[in-house]
């Protein structure tokens, strides 16, 4: 067979692993999907909380109630300090999109079993590894585009809705709010591996990956503020940089685990 | 060298032992049928080949080399049960998956040479949930073919296929088998495998009832002669009082005589019997009748 892929050469098997998923992931319309999405949820969620911000009275009760809602447009991308209330501004920020890379995670890993294409990969690879090592850096790709439309829908949907652009307002910075970024998109990584870690227990059963990746989210949900404040700082960074790809290669272990000891089919 | 040996092999699942300790041995160059009711461990056995299930126990050596050897797994196709497409992607895309998948160094090239084996070459651009079951089945043999691979493990790729699509399959294999590549082929259409396969396995409850080579096959099948009369009970017991064994085939309504040829028979039953035969021929046990009778001797 004229084929590269060969005993021990780890880089050019890792190599064919990823020009496979870099042309799934671009020749299907999930992740444009995700893409679109991500882009359009932050304009969503500003122009339309505009609308029912300030005071209104409750037609049950006649009392006069408060809603809290964005008046800042750096609101969208998190909250100064890393507190997290239950208020509109905490609940409908970027941090809802690690829900959406765990179901697109949950999504692209889970059709490759539905498909059957499993069959096809894994006769001609036993490493298990390439493919959790390859799915892990293209996923991790397309959450870090997922983050920045995120942004940038969140500038866009902020300008429309007439929100503050003042960082001082929310006690941020220009450097703490890139700081932010970086690490909301590499703790993006542990969204990505624990959702890869279940659809690999789940494989064609798509239902028990997503509800699995949804309920591991929930429980991290409240982490997110502290790990990724408004205002980050040096060991923000430090501690996504470099947690985020440990805590994926600890669970890559264990998905490598379960897809060596386990029927892929 | 033998491309397949397999000692010993077990699958449980849970309590169920779906292969039982079997034996079997593919050489090089064959194309070996693997013969076996529904549920036999016949699918089992390809996707442990395959490495896409772990076995319970026993050995599987490809080419004398573990299974998982990288080395060797990178040269086989396979099919097993459905191509193993993305449904909304067009079999063009689908296919450039594929070899990149194998490392392919001429793609494009090798994804039109294997589209036009199967005569598949104006369906590259469809969508694969949008082709017929026959279309499906010749794109996964075109997906099993990439590459030119050594071993060819295909689990009933006959199934949905015309008349057509049977005998370019038939083609394809035996041509695949005279350059050299092993073809494991699984298959209830044992007629269309009879006319390809050089090696047989027959297996039951995942254990190995007989291993032969299509040789072996002849001589375990008897030539026999039809016989087509009236009164088919009386001219059956003439006839083996004249030559031995002789049968009624309870489906045809036939009276076979083994051991004589259709001239002596003829001339027997009109000459000295005055018994008129409305039709005569001689034919041969078929590997469906062989496999049928061996589990019939079985249960």
């Amino acid at each position: 067979m004229n084929t590269n892929i060969k005993n021990g050469d780890f880089g050019k098997r890792l190599k064919t692993m990823l020009k496979v998923d870099a042309r799934r992931m671009f020749t299907m319309p999930t992740v444009w999907i995700m893409l679109a999405v991500s882009l359009a949820l932050p304009i969503l969620i500003l122009v339309m909380t505009s609308f029912i911000g300030g005071t209104t009275v409750n037609p049950q009760t006649g009392a006069e109630e408060t809603v809290e809602t964005f008046t800042n447009v750096w609101q969208a991308i998190g909250s100064a300090g890393g507190a997290m209330s239950m208020d509109l501004t905490s609940m409908c920020n970027i941090n809802l999109l690690y829900f959406l890379v765990a179901i697109f995670v949950c999504l692209f890993v889970g059709e490759d079993f539905r498909s059957g294409y499993v069959k096809n990969l894994f006769t001609v690879r036993s490493k298990k590894l390439d493919y959790i090592l390859s799915k892990t850096i293209v996923l991790f790709v397309a959450a870090t585009g997922m983050f920045v439309l995120y942004f940038i829908g969140a500038m866009i949907g902020g300008g429309i809705a007439g929100l503050s652009f003042d960082l001082a307002a929310v006690g941020a910075s220009a450097g703490g709010i890139i700081a932010c970024m970086i690490s909301k998109v590499f703790f993006a990584l542990v969204f990505v591996s624990i959702a890869l870690t279940l659809a690999t227990v789940g494989k064609q059963r798509l239902w028990l990956s997503i509800l699995g990746s949804l309920a591991a989210g929930m429980l991290l949900f409240t982490m997110i503020p502290m790990m990724t404040p408004l205002n980050s700082g040096a060991f923000n960074v430090a501690l996504c940089v470099l947690g985020g790809p440990l805590f994926a290669a600890g669970l890559g272990a264990v998905s490598n685990v379960i897809l060596n000891k386990t029927s892929l089919v | 060298m033998n491309a397949i040996e397999i000692r010993n092999l077990t699958k449980t699942f849970g309590e169920k032992r779906a292969v039982d300790g079997l034996n079997m041995t593919v050489p090089q160059g064959a194309i070996y049928g693997f013969i076996g009711e529904n549920g036999s461990g016949k699918s089992t056995t390809e996707k442990l080949i395959c490495g896409l299930i772990q076995p319970s126990g026993g050995e599987i050596k490809l080419w004398g080399k573990d299974y998982r050897d990288q080395g060797v797994r990178s040269q086989i196709g396979v099919l097993i049960e459905s191509p193993g497409c993305f449904p909304n992607t067009t079999v063009w895309n689908n296919m450039k998956l594929q070899a990149a998948n194998l490392g392919l160094k001429n793609e494009n090239e090798e994804i039109r040479r294997v589209l036009h084996l199967v005569r598949m070459d104006g369906a590259a651009g469809n969508k694969f949930k949008n082709c017929s079951l026959g279309m499906k089945q010749r794109i996964g043999i075109a997906f099993a073919l990439l590459g030119n691979p050594t071993l060819l493990v295909l689990d009933e790729p006959i199934n949905g296929l015309d008349a057509d699509g049977m005998r370019i399959m038939r083609e394809i294999l035996t041509d695949l088998s005279r350059r050299g590549t092993t073809v494991l082929i699984s298959s209830h259409i044992l007629g269309e495998l009879e006319k390809i396969a050089t090696h047989y396995a027959i297996i039951r409850g995942g254990r190995l009832l007989k291993e032969m080579t299509a040789a072996e096959l002849n001589a375990n099948c008897p030539t026999y002669v039809a016989v087509r009369v009236d009164g088919t009970e009386r001219v059956r017991t003439i006839l083996e009082r004249a030559f031995g064994r002789a049968d009624i085939d309870e489906q045809t309504g036939e009276i076979r005589v083994y051991n004589a040829n259709a001239e002596d028979v003829s001339k027997y039953l009109f000459g000295n019997c005055g018994i008129a035969v409305s039709e005569i021929r001689t034919a041969k046990i078929s590997l469906e009748e062989y496999y049928i009778d061996l589990m019939r001797e079985e249960k």
